[in-house]
């Protein structure tokens, strides 16, 4: 059982020294685990260490493949305001 | 250790400086006390006087983050950028320090070196300190100074006392848990992320013990607020008060800059920033408590070079590799020409404080006027190239600079102006409040509508000093009348 670092993480280093079991690498093009040494912070703490301290909504997911933040979980931006943000920057 | 000091002289405490864009006798410098305005005084980010001849630099070591604000994005990372807080590259502390060194070798007016981010730098201890240390072997002339949010404060202020830091600023932008839930959405904290109102209480505890704590260890605290119209406009001048009554040494409010492009909260929930007005009426409230810092230009976390200009781009990893260098000459280089700045001032502020205060009668109205200057106090740019204007206020006390404006630049010099007047009316618009602008040229155009806005165009006093300037215009004002009358009926004469 492991946690997953995704694309859209921004290299920001925060979760790196917060994981009780050194799991977490910096990589190119981002960071990563190490699915062998993640213990999902199991014994350690009661919350995935990286999952808490990560900024980014989506970058992480859990054993089954779903992120652990979901959009606007985080930054409060309902997801279909980010949207119609979004598109309207683009239709310029 | 200590950092060995330049040699500062004495200079007159009260009366005194109305040298120029220091901002006059009541300028924020100028108020401090003694041993406080010498830490100060070659700090190009504290002094308006000081940033048009020293340089500072930030370098970005620090890339985490414990908490979110509303008007960050930690995804938004631009070269094209120029918010605070946004870098293009991130550095190891060995890379800093080769970066720091370079800089300083290449611009001998450097006297500062800030870590501000991209993250915060107490999230990143062992980066930031490691090249704090590097750096105090390696160039003890150039000041160390930090910026925070102020949740790891507390238990950093042993370390920062370690680093010789003289000077910390701490973003406080609410010292009220219900107003910090509005802008802090959460906190990493013990192990754990903590959302509203209690997570902004927990950072409000933090940064209030952290400023106490370095005030009790004799670090100099500056206090920087985000100006959020509607969440905590109208608390800020409680913060101010607040902050001073503990001892930080000065305030710096910022306005918001939130843009729907930005991917921050308020920029895409449409939270707007303050008017300029706004700012400065805000600034104004504060300032009776509270030395306030009006100068501020917000750098991107970054930035190389004077306030206002960013020369990062000369000194990018490459670029530095292949330049050589003599350390020990350039640090002797440095010390030759800040000496040689610092006799500078000295001469220029002593000059001034000779000349009689001018004679205006008490009771007469302040007056609000704009400034196009590339620097050295003088009035010696053309309206259309003033990248910002810098306001000052004349009234019977004398003059004071109050703030700066950005403009948006109409004319870029060729003659394919595209959106020349709307961006013409734009820098009109922000000069709001301002009853004359003084520059070196300024053509037709801009003129008229100034004239139409009410805004008297002066470009008689070019390559004069800035406060005499803005003096004699004040007294010829008041001789003709102009003090009496209301900015609303010049315009409806002008109209006539
Ligand atoms: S879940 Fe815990 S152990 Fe696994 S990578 Fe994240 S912090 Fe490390
Ligand atoms: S905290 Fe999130 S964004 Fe930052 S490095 Fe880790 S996974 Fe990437």
């Amino acid at each position: 059982m492991a946690l997953k670092i995704i694309e859209s993480c921004v290299n920001c280093f925060a979760c790196e020294p917060v994981c009780p079991s050194q799991a977490i690498f910096a990589a190119e093009p981002h960071f990563l685990i190490d699915p062998k040494k993640c213990t999902e912070c199991e014994g350690a703490h009661a919350v995935p260490q990286c999952a808490s301290i990560c900024p980014i909504e989506g970058a992480l997911l859990d054993s089954l493949g779903e992120a652990i933040n979901p959009p606007g979980s985080l930054t409060g931006i309902p997801p279909e305001k980010m949207a119609q943000a979004m598109a309207e920057l683009r239709s310029h | 250790m200590d950092l060995p000091v330049l040699n500062i002289p004495e200079t007159a405490k009260e009366g005194g400086c109305s040298a120029s864009s220091c901002g006059s006798s009541d300028s924020q410098v100028n108020h401090l006390p003694d041993h406080i305005r010498e830490k100060v005084q070659n700090h190009p980010c504290y002094s308006e006087d000081a940033h048009h001849y020293f340089a500072r630099m930030h370098v970005a070591v620090a890339p985490a983050c414990n908490i979110q604000c509303h008007y960050c994005n930690r995804k938004y990372d631009c070269a094209n950028e120029s918010r605070p807080g946004v870098v293009s590259e991130l550095l190891t502390p060995e890379q800093a320090v080769k970066k720091t060194m370079a800089v300083a070798a290449k611009i001998p007016q450097m006297t500062v070196l800030g870590i501000a981010g991209p993250g915060d730098p107490l999230a990143n201890p062992e980066r930031t300190f490691e090249t704090f240390r590097m750096l105090t072997r390696d160039a003890p002339d150039i000041k160390l100074c930090v910026s925070t949010n102020g949740l790891q404060l507390p238990e950093s202020v042993d370390e920062l006392a370690k680093a010789n830091i003289d000077h910390v600023t701490i973003t406080i932008n609410t010292i009220d848990a219900e107003i910090g839930a509005k802008i802090y959405p959460w906190i990493f904290w013990k192990n754990r992320r903590i959302k509203g109102r209690k997570g902004a209480q927990i950072l409000i505890d933090q940064q209030q013990k952290g400023l106490e704590m370095l005030v009790q260890r004799g670090i100099l605290v500056k206090v920087n607020s985000v100006m959020i119209p509607g969440i905590n406009d109208e608390h800020l001048a409680e913060v101010s008060r607040t902050v001073k009554s503990k001892g930080a040494f000065l305030h710096n409010v910022m306005p918001l800059i939130a843009e729907a492009e930005h991917g921050t909260f308020y920029g895409v929930m449409g939270q707007r920033g303050p008017t300029p007005d706004e700012l400065m009426d805000l600034q104004e409230r504060c300032s009776g408590d509270m030395n306030m810092m009006r100068h501020c230009r917000q750098c991107r976390a970054d930035a190389v070079g004077l306030l206002g200009e960013d020369r990062g781009a000369e000194f990018t990893l490459d670029k530095i590799d292949a330049m050589e260098i003599d350390y020990a000459s350039a640090m002797e280089m440095r010390r030759q020409v800040q000496e040689g700045i610092m006799a500078d001032m000295e001469s220029k502020r002593s000059t001034q404080q000779k000349k009689a205060k001018p004679a205006v009668p008490d009771g007469a109205r302040p007056v609000l006027m704009a400034v196009a200057t590339s620097g050295q106090g003088i009035i010696n740019q053309h309206f259309g190239h003033a990248k910002e204007f810098q306001i000052y206020q004349a009234s019977p006390e004398g003059v004071r600079f109050m703030s700066h404006r950005k403009t948006e630049q109409y004319c870029s010099g060729d003659s394919t102006c595209g959106d020349a007047e709307s961006a013409l009316a734009i820098t009109v618009r922000s000069l709001a409040g301002c009853e004359a602008v003084l520059c070196s040229k300024i053509g037709y155009e801009p003129w008229e509508m100034l004239e139409e806005a009410g805004i008297v165009p002066n470009g008689e006093h070019a390559m004069e000093s800035i406060e005499e300037a803005v003096m004699a215009v004040y007294r010829e004002m008041l001789e003709n009348g102009k003090v009496d009358e209301t900015p609303a009926a010049r315009r409806a004469n002008a109209e006539m």
